[in-house]
């Protein structure tokens, strides 16, 4: 027993300290128990990467490009011929009723003043706001039957990422890693890049981990030089200086008489983890290593689209480091300053999709490029979409019956278009897909069967889709 | 849980009014047991046995073929037991008096003065507001803070420090409107119904669906806090376990139609006056500065900006609210069962009543004009007979004192929960709650006596006993624990000598990084407080703000504030270290450690060591750790070392 606490233990400690030896996460309590875990039960880390159940997955890693505030699918990549021709005229009757937030019962339809062109091979329509993306099109898997639950900005954004409409519930970044671990132990496994015009209705909540343990909680990248809050020490406290106050933490640590135990192993990797992304992740976060030609294809160094390039170049890097679940969000702040087009529609999302357009081309490029594409789920799409009738004369109000998201890379069929809304945009009429549906979708090219990724909370074995999801089988 | 299978399974299930003999059968559905003593098969064990709570522990040991652990040494005890009861750790002085006590009742008089102590209030008082969803703001994109929401927190922890009897608490915040309208503090206590979250907004708001979602949020709450049960999971559908028909929802969300919120401003006229007035004259001077700031620019700008953020620190502080509810019976909401619980699919118009498999087959409902409904149903919940009040009370005290309830699961005591491990002894630990007028106190102090309580964290026979109970579920040694995220942040300032021990009143807003306020809707709710040395009380008197949770508590798995909390979790992770040695809160604190250990132990490395261990671990270095530490401390800035200190294990566990 003392052989083993004062000779293989703390050689294993001594080595596998401050970067000298290097240790995966996946064997992190096994070789600290070194078998005997008197008094508790020897589990793996909770991060420790694993392999999905299902040999159908096809993505590792996914990208969220949120687009906050709800975008139009009547001017991105919905077209509606109808809806121009009935400008200016109420809703026929015919294509039922629809609840709003704030546009009255005697609204007009408002036509669309974008253009849309046929693009890539396989043809689909995308509007001119979009003039980069849409060379991407093939790529693309159109879903334009999307609807949710609730109209308005706090409800939907819960359910879009967690599947409830209320708060306190595992968003899609949060069960990733709770199923597939992590793969990089300098980084954070969900990263979430809030766009630095300010805050979303439904605030943190929205992308944290519920019930799920801390561990699987988003990272949020906060505006300026240092994204990751604590990643240095205090400016009076040199490197040398901290790597020798964790030095002593470990040496006491090591001594304790308890040391012994599974958690005080993983408490003391959580040091050397923490060390190791202290020293290395800002490397990631440096984009100047980054080739000219490649912050141009992001739009990075120009207006609107460097903030928006940034975030996006980041996430491609992140992805590249085996982060899990990436967001990056567009919009934040005052409505206008989101995709929230309540008073003018074309002012609204020309600003908007100047700022995204470039970035995602970019991004898309970039993944495919580095053959990164086939790894990664990309999703674009916001809490929902925006009515066909005008609220006050150009804009639109929220809407949740019918609108378009699309997805790409991690094993889905591009270049297709799935499901349809009616002739004036209003209900997804074929193929509808609920948000359920698209997170099962998710969770499938992930690995996972919705049924099979639970967790225990107050007398459930909760998980993502409250009511049974279908996945989306034409997308793969 | 698939609403869509529920709905085929229904036709196998029992008539809404009838229940098969097994789901009536359902433990914790039927009333107490009352048994005799197992008998202790060793005189070993009968000299170990200090009362019946022992008596069932090794009884259940020995059957199992396993031994108590040996008692663990005092120090150990006592900082223990000071964390358990109070959260925060036993003073050098404390640890001193009782590792030196003579008397033999010593551990007696140092369970019965910690139960006495203020902060048993504070610390079992945030087990509660965890269990009842508290939060001072409402969630949702709009957030705002509820009036007077605090004094809910404070109503908790002085009921809990006076000792009520655990059935008027529950009464009280059931229906203390109604019990006692004119008084204060059972309107206070009323306020239970409205600590969940509540989405407002703007525009056409669909006045059913947003009753509905309140409705529904006050009847899960009932379920979980109060009867350990998913009640909430009949919402859509017949209960998928348990014997909880979807009629039973919503005839117990009946009880709760036909209350609303109010908030009470509780001052007199006089003052409302006065308050009125200054209101008005803030408001002009807010006015006056941004109509200067229109047309404003460069250093004028910023002189008036910093002129309008002053001011804005001096705003009159809000009256005095109570946040509570009242029964409206003309707005009474008609309750129905709804088809999946979709509020546009009416069906059956329902009267209030409790859950039918606990009523003889056929009950009728009461009528929709019941005065008082929610004393009704107090009265029902806290009936001595109810088989899952008591049970679920002692359960949750026996969880928070060994970190795993006698029922596992502590909010679900239905058929997909787990069976509990020592029935006789919860239902005797029921059975005493209730017999002796539903104090908590006796209970508490029951548990702490125990020698079970009393055992080692580290067993001799440890790796044998792991084989067979790997999950320590039978307590063959005292199961350590790491410090809950208050506790964390408690010690750390009580130990640098900087807590302000201040207890009650309206929370406090500390400072917390721009970056992190800005990802509030409305970043102007975050109003720190301008009394600097209120940054430093404890942790239960920070504003509890559901879209800004500290990090600091956040990583160290404070529950999310949105929805009941039973048991968290204890998990280890990167981010908690990055908090401890480069968070601002770690390392001011240990800037303040380092000068309080200056300040008691003078420059001598030797004595800098001893009292940092005595003051941080309750306990002096080993020889081993000494070493280490003095050789540190002579060379490396001591402000470094009293940062180690906050991250030692010795520091952040409870043996």
């Amino acid at each position: 027993m003392d052989d083993w606490k004062h000779g293989t233990r703390r050689a294993f400690l001594r080595d596998s300290f401050c970067g000298l030896g290097s240790l995966a996460l996946a064997t992190m309590s096994a070789s600290a128990g070194g078998g005997e875990t008197p008094g508790r039960q020897s589990v793996p880390h909770p991060l420790a990467a694993k392999v999905p159940p299902n040999a159908a997955a096809r993505a590792k890693s996914v990208i969220f490009l949120f687009m906050a505030g709800g975008p139009s699918h009547l001017e991105t990549f919905d077209p509606k011929p109808l809806l121009n021709k009935l400008h200016g005229k109420p809703r026929p009757a015919s294509f039922g009723d629809a609840r709003y937030q704030f546009v009255a019962k005697d609204a007009r339809l408002l036509g669309s003043q974008r253009t849309f062109a046929r693009c890539g091979q396989s043809g689909i329509e995308v509007s001119d706001l979009f003039p980069r993306t849409s060379a991407w099109v093939d790529e693309l898997a159109v879903i334009r039957s999307c609807h949710g639950d609730k109209v308005v900005h706090s409800a939907a954004q819960y359910e879009l990422h967690t599947g409830r409409t209320s708060p306190g519930f595992p968003s899609m970044g949060s069960w990733a890693v709770y199923g597939l671990g992590a793969e990089s132990d300098e980084l954070p496994a969900y990263v979430v890049m809030p766009d630095p015009d300010g805050a979303l209705e439904a605030g943190q909540p929205m992308y944290a981990n519920g019930f799920l343990p801390a561990v699987y909680q988003p990272t949020m990248f906060l505006p300026g030089a240092t994204p990751v809050r604590n990643l240095s020490a205090p400016p009076s406290v040199g490197l040398a200086q901290r790597k020798e106050t964790i030095r002593l933490i470990r040496d006491l640590n090591a001594v304790h008489p308890a040391a012994g135990d599974d958690e005080f192993a993983a408490r003391m990797n959580a040091y050397e983890l923490a060390f190791k992304m202290q020293m290395r992740a800002p490397a990631v976060f440096d984009l100047s290593s980054e080739s000219s030609s490649t912050l141009e294809l992001y739009g990075i160094g120009a207006e609107p689209t460097d903030d928006y390039g940034r975030r996006c170049l980041l996430s491609r890097r992140l992805v590249e480091q085996g982060v899990r679940f990436s967001v990056v969000v567009s919009g934040g702040g005052p409505g206008n300053k989101q995709w929230d087009a309540h008073k003018d529609i074309e002012e609204n999302h020309l600003r908007m999709a100047a700022q995204v357009d470039q970035p995602i081309a970019g991004l898309l490029q970039d993944l495919k490029q580095r053959g990164l594409l086939e790894s990664t789920l990309v999703i674009w799409g916001g809490e929902f979409g925006r009515s066909p009738e005008a609220q006050g004369g150009v804009g639109r109000d929220h809407h949740n019956l019918g609108f378009t998201m699309w997805m790409a890379g991690g094993g889905v069929q591009g270049g297709q278009v799935i499901g349809a809304t009616d002739e004036i945009g209003l209900r997804a009429i074929e193929r509808p897909c609920h948000f359920r549906d698209i997170h099962a979708t998710i969770l499938h090219l992930l690995g996972f069967d919705q049924d099979e990724l639970t967790y225990p909370h107050l007398g459930r074995d909760e998980r993502l889709t409250e009511i049974q999801g279908e996945v989306i089988e034409p997308l793969l | 849980m698939l609403c869509v299978t529920a709905v085929t399974r229904h036709a196998v299930l029992a008539d809404d009014e009838e229940y098969f003999a097994e789901e009536r059968g359902h433990w914790s559905l039927l009333p107490r047991g009352r048994t005799d003593l197992p008998v202790p098969t060793r005189p070993v064990d009968e000299r170990w046995i200090r009362s019946f709570v022992d008596a069932h522990v090794v009884a259940e040991l020995r059957r199992a073929g396993l031994q108590p652990a040996a008692e663990a040494e005092r120090r150990v005890l006592i900082r223990r037991l000071t964390f358990q009861v109070t959260g925060m750790p036993p003073t050098p002085r404390e640890v001193d008096d009782f590792v030196n006590d003579p008397a033999p009742d010593a551990y007696e008089r140092l369970v019965d003065r910690l139960l006495a102590s203020p902060h048993y209030g504070e610390k079992w008082g945030q087990h509660w507001l965890d269990v009842v969803r508290y939060a001072e703001s409402e969630g949702f994109e709009y957030d705002r803070h509820r009036p007077g929401a605090w004094r809910f927190r404070d109503y908790v922890i002085r009921s809990l420090n006076d000792d009520k009897p655990y059935d008027r608490f529950v009464e009280e915040q059931l229906a203390g409107d109604e019990l006692r309208p004119d008084d204060r503090e059972a309107l206070v206590a009323a306020g239970f119904h409205r600590l969940g979250p509540v989405r407002r907004n703007a525009g056409n708001a669909v006045v059913a669906f947003s009753r509905n979602e309140v409705l529904t949020e006050r009847t899960n709450a009932i379920g979980t806090a109060f009867l350990g049960l998913t009640v909430g999971c009949a919402r859509c559908h017949d209960h998928m376990f348990d014997p909880i028909r979807q009629a039973d929802y919503y005839r117990l969300q009946a009880f709760l139609a036909a209350g609303f919120e109010v908030n009470l401003e509780i001052a007199d006229d006089e003052r409302k006056a006065a308050w009125a007035r200054q209101q008005q004259a803030f408001d002009e001077e807010v006015e006056q500065i941004k109509a200067q700031l229109k047309e404003a620019q460069g250093r004028r700008e910023e002189r008036l900006m910093e002129q309008l953020k002053a001011l804005q620190l001096r705003a009159p502080r809000p009256l005095p609210t109570i946040s509570t509810v009242r029964n409206d019976d003309e707005q009474r909401t008609p309750v129905y069962l709804l088809e999946r619980g979709d509020p546009d699919r009416r069906g059956q118009r329902l009267g209030m009543r409790v859950l039918g498999v606990l009523l003889p087959e056929g009950t009728a409902c009461l009528p929709e004009s019941t005065a008082n409904p929610r004393s009704q149903l107090a009265q029902w919940i806290t009936s001595r007979d109810h088989p899952l009040t008591a049970r679920v009370i002692v359960n949750r005290l026996w969880q928070y004192h060994f970190g795993t309830g006698l029922v596992a699961t502590a909010n679900d005591f239905g058929v997909n929960g787990e069976e509990p491990s020592h029935p006789e002894l919860l239902d005797e630990l029921a059975n005493r709650l209730v017999d002796a007028g539903w104090q908590l106190k006796p209970i508490h102090r029951l548990i702490l006596l125990s020698s079970t309580y009393r055992q080692a964290s580290r067993a001799a026979a440890r790796v044998a006993a792991t084989k067979i109970d790997p999950d320590n579920r039978l307590l063959w040694q005292y199961p350590s624990r790491r410090l809950t995220a208050e506790e964390v942040r408690d010690a750390m300032l009580a130990v640098a000598g900087e807590l302000n021990l201040e207890a009650g009143g309206p929370s406090v807003m500390v400072p917390v990084d721009q970056e992190l306020i800005d990802l509030l809707y409305k970043p102007s709710q975050w109003a720190v407080t301008a009394d600097r040395t209120e940054h430093q009380r404890r942790s239960v008197y920070l504003v509890a703000k559901r879209n800004l949770r500290l990090p600091l508590l956040e990583v160290f798995d404070q529950p999310d504030l949105q929805t009941s909390c039973a048991r968290r979790e204890s998990t280890t992770h990167a981010a908690q270290s990055l908090e401890l040695l480069n968070g601002q809160l770690s390392n001011r604190l240990a800037e303040a450690f380092a000068h309080r250990l200056r300040t008691l132990a003078g420059p001598e490395p030797g004595r800098i060591v001893d009292r940092a261990f005595l003051l941080a671990a309750g306990r002096p270095p080993t020889p081993r750790e000494r070493a280490i530490s003095c050789r540190f401390v002579e060379t490396e800035p001591l402000r470094e070392f009293a940062l180690a200190m906050f991250n030692l294990n010795a520091f952040l566990y409870i043996e």
